[in-house]
């Protein structure tokens, strides 16, 4: 019996295990996809074993050698001070600018001119890139970021990829409804995102919130030839939070739009409190009505600054409500439309420009507040689009097509611009802010690619400890399905980002020779170290692979003066320059002269190198600084 | 009248005499163009840099090329160690004047002055850039950092040096000189009047 038992149980488990193994074997063979899915999260990953849509995707996104990417993204990097360029499809990481902080692998921070561009300040918080426009089309010319911590704007020249001009914007705390860029560049836009009394340094206790603080809306107007930045002038607001903007374009050009949030003019547990009201507000401004008032004199000034008070200009600001703390406000590429992005109701509020005016005209307002006519919301609201929980952003295709990030979905809702209606859904990792499509603020958006530019990227790299890098994720939208095509983790942390046809944007590589710029020098016999009392001033050349001079003596104590003209006039040859243990270093492109000045306050000899490769002989391009001890 | 009639009255037939006036406007026309070049192609210069010799300057990536050729202590390429910039225009417009001039008078003897000129002063040419060639090449600095072998590049042809491949040859503006030499020696030789049959 036992004997027989035993045989039974041996033969039945036998049986199970031959059936599992034709069971599985015949699985494969039905559905060949599971099995190459399963083996791709194995280790051992051949081509053969990735299923084919993932092939195509990586496909898509390979840019042989030797062969360009199609688009260029600037993407803000929030925090960290820097504006991050990809190139699109490959998404690599082409170029880092730094903006706002001082970036060592460029010398920006330690020469005299970045030191100076940078001010007082060691860390920017860059969240809105904008490129300058033409007829509401990227021209390639100028990137705009602003700083949401030290109310500054910067423009990157995008012949070179410079930050070429740092500026500081009055009277506003924290611009985080910006930049936003007029169809034509003449000016972008700036709006607070904290009340304050202003002018700066004002004091006014808390409980004056809504009596004493106030946002602001600044005009930046830019010179159409060189890109120059100056304030135009600013526009005083009620002591909201304004959050994000938009220009009008075509249609609805000369209006600017605005979301905010704390409309309940709360000062403490925002979260809160800021929260309690169903409907906050889309602020228009007709910002040709306030430049015309800036140009009659209807201002006065705050801190250097035209400050124009709304009320004396009645029909320049309407307030349109919105649901509940609204977040991104996008305009579409027609300009017929405006839509508010509901962060935390779940639709994407579309309102129609016309007959936004059509209210205006008929004087068909709801109610007023703070003496801002507030337009009727059944009139100009147009749909309600129930994209999602959270959504934030809103970006367009060339296709009539509407893509909303939906931050707490963690997802991406492509809709209809015509009937209203959400056609896919596609999920990304994880709580997507900001969503970048190509050339997609444009009036003519080209509809290719999309990036979702998301918060977390759990589980999608290999770990770094406990923070996790932020992702971007590239996605298809040449297909009616969104498909996504690639994951590629950040630096912390990007907040938006535009994609411009790489064809837009001219180069140059080397800077031309200048006899005539201060400190130059190309030929040998000028190079020289002179003095004057305790004044040093250092001409030096350097070219692969020296310094000329290469010893440099000076007194402890001197004011030195030092410059460095790189004389290889030559594609991509740049020399670096750093002197060990003095905290100085810079980097001088193909014919450059660069400039610092310090005070030699450390007695001792400190070698100075060249810090970027240059030639077979790099490691010998160096030389000595010799600080001479006081009273030897 | 006489005199004039015949001081015209040479023996090049009006073929010698077109070409000659040829010879004289393809010699002008070549002053404007380069008439040498050599290309220096390595691997982190796919673009190539190359120097070209027009007959008054030198025109290319000379700065760039001076640069890298120091590590292996070659001579500053300079356009005012070239004493012969100042003379070879102006030996080009004699010769391209005696030309026109022979297109006028006919005269043999002048015909074969000029093409002669031409042929001595194009082969001198010739001489000279080998000779620079030659001593670029070989005078190296024997202080320089990369030590290399002396060596003259072909006036045509491809020289290899270190990771450089050297591509030199005429230019449109040499190719015309050659013509234009060509032409009026060949002018010269075939092209007169054969005055017995004429007579």
């Amino acid at each position: 019996m036992e004997k027989g038992l035993f045989k039974k149980i041996v033969l039945s488990l036998a049986g199970l295990l031959v059936g599992l193994v034709i069971a599985v074997y015949l699985s494969a063979q039905l559905n060949p996809e599971a099995e190459a899915a399963a083996a791709f999260g194995g280790k051992n990953i051949s081509v053969d074993g990735v299923p084919d849509d993932v092939v195509q995707a990586a496909l898509k996104t390979y840019v042989p050698p030797g062969q360009l990417d199609e688009y260029y993204m600037f993407a803000s990097g929030g925090h960290s001070g820097n504006v991050f360029v990809y190139g699109v499809p490959s998404m690599r990481r082409i170029r880092t600018i730094p903006v706002f902080t001082p970036e060592s692998a460029v010398g920006y921070g330690w020469t005299t001119e970045s030191k100076e561009m940078l001010g007082e300040w060691s860390w920017g918080d860059v969240h809105h890139p904008a490129l300058s426009e033409t007829k509401g089309d990227y021209d390639g010319r100028w990137l705009f970021v602003n700083d949401n911590a030290n109310s500054r704007a910067a423009r990157i020249d995008l012949d070179s990829f410079r930050t070429s001009q740092i500026l500081d914007i009055p009277n506003i705390y924290g611009p985080h409804s910006a930049v936003f860029m007029t169809p034509n560049s003449e000016y972008f836009m700036l709006g607070s995102r904290f009340a304050g009394p202003i002018p700066y340094g004002t004091y006014s206790p808390i409980e004056n919130l809504s009596k004493d603080y106030n946002c602001v809306l600044a005009a930046v107007a830019i010179d159409p030839n060189n890109g120059e930045m100056s304030v135009g002038w600013e526009v005083l607001m009620p002591p909201w939070s304004f959050d994000l903007s938009d220009a009008g374009k075509l249609d609805s050009e000369g209006w600017a739009f605005l979301t905010t949030y704390n409309t309940e003019e709360a000062y403490e547990l925002l979260e809160v409190n800021a929260s309690q009201r169903e409907m906050d507000y889309v602020v228009a401004l007709n910002w040709k009505m306030l430049e015309q008032a800036a140009n009659e004199g209807k201002y006065k000034i705050v801190d250097g600054v035209k400050m124009i008070d709304p009320l004396d200009v009645p029909g320049s600001v309407y307030l349109v409500p919105a649901m509940k703390s609204p977040h991104g406000v996008d305009v579409t590429p027609d300009g017929k439309y405006f839509i508010a992005n509901g962060k935390v109701a779940p639709v994407a509020t579309v309102f129609s420009f016309e007959k936004f005016k059509e209210c205006i005209d008929n004087k068909d307002f709801q109610g007023e507040e703070r003496g801002f006519p507030v337009v009727n919301y059944e009139k100009v609201r147009v749909a309600e689009v129930p994209v999602g929980l959270g959504p934030l952003h809103t970006q367009f295709d060339g296709n009539g097509y509407a893509y909303t990030t939906l931050f707490i979905d963690s997802t991406i809702a492509k809709w209809s611009l015509d009937t209203f209606e959400v056609v896919d859904v596609t999920p990304v990792h994880y709580c997507p802010g900001h969503l970048c499509a190509a050339e997609g603020d444009t009036v003519s958006p080209d509809g290719k690619y999309l990036v979702s530019l998301n918060k977390l990227a759990k589980d999608k790299f290999l770990s770094v400890g406990p923070s996790h890098p932020e992702s971007a994720q590239l996605i298809d939208l040449t297909t009616d399905k969104m498909k996504i095509l690639m994951d590629v983790p950040t630096d912390p942390e990007p907040h938006f980002a535009q994609m411009i046809k790489a064809d837009k944007i001219t180069t140059w590589e080397v800077f031309e020779k200048d006899p005539s710029q201060p400190g130059a020098v190309y030929e040998k016999e000028n190079a020289r170290i002179e003095r004057d009392g305790n004044n040093v001033t250092v001409y030096q050349m350097g070219f692969r692979s020296r310094y000329y001079p290469d010893h440099v003596e000076v007194n402890e104590g001197d004011h030195v003066t030092w410059y460095l003209t790189n004389t290889d006039f030559d594609e991509d040859i740049t020399h670096g320059f750093g002197i060990c243990l003095y905290d100085l270093n810079a980097e001088a492109q193909p014919g450059e002269t660069i400039k610092f000045e310090f005070v030699a306050d450390k007695a001792g000899v400190y070698p100075f190198y060249c810090t970027n490769f240059c030639s077979a002989l790099h490691q010998e391009m160096q030389g000595w600084f010799i600080v001479k001890p006081k009273g030897l | 009248m006489d005199f004039v009639r015949k001081l015209f009255k040479g023996n090049l037939n009006l073929i010698g005499r077109i070409m000659f006036g040829a010879a004289g406007l393809i010699l002008l026309a070549s002053l404007f163009l380069p008439w040498w070049h050599l290309d220096l192609v390595a691997p982190q210069y796919p673009e190539g840099l190359s120097v070209i010799v027009y007959p008054d300057k030198l025109d290319g990536r000379i700065d760039i090329i001076n640069n890298i050729n120091h590590y292996i202590g070659m001579k500053w390429i300079s356009e005012e160690d070239f004493p012969e910039f100042q003379v070879i225009t102006k030996v080009a417009y004699v010769i391209i004047g005696l030309a026109l001039i022979t297109a006028l008078v006919k005269k043999r003897w002048l015909a074969w002055l000029t093409a002669g000129l031409g042929a001595v002063g194009g082969m001198i040419g010739v001489y000279d850039l080998w000779r620079w060639l030659r001593d670029y090449g070989t005078q190296l600095d024997p202080m320089a950092a990369i030590k290399i072998d002396p060596f003259t590049p072909p006036i045509i042809g491809t020289n290899k040096l270190a990771n450089f491949i050297t591509y030199t040859g005429f230019n449109s503006g040499g190719y015309l000189l050659g013509l234009s030499i060509i032409l009026m020696l060949l002018a010269a030789w075939r092209f007169k009047e054969h005055e017995k049959q004429k007579e």
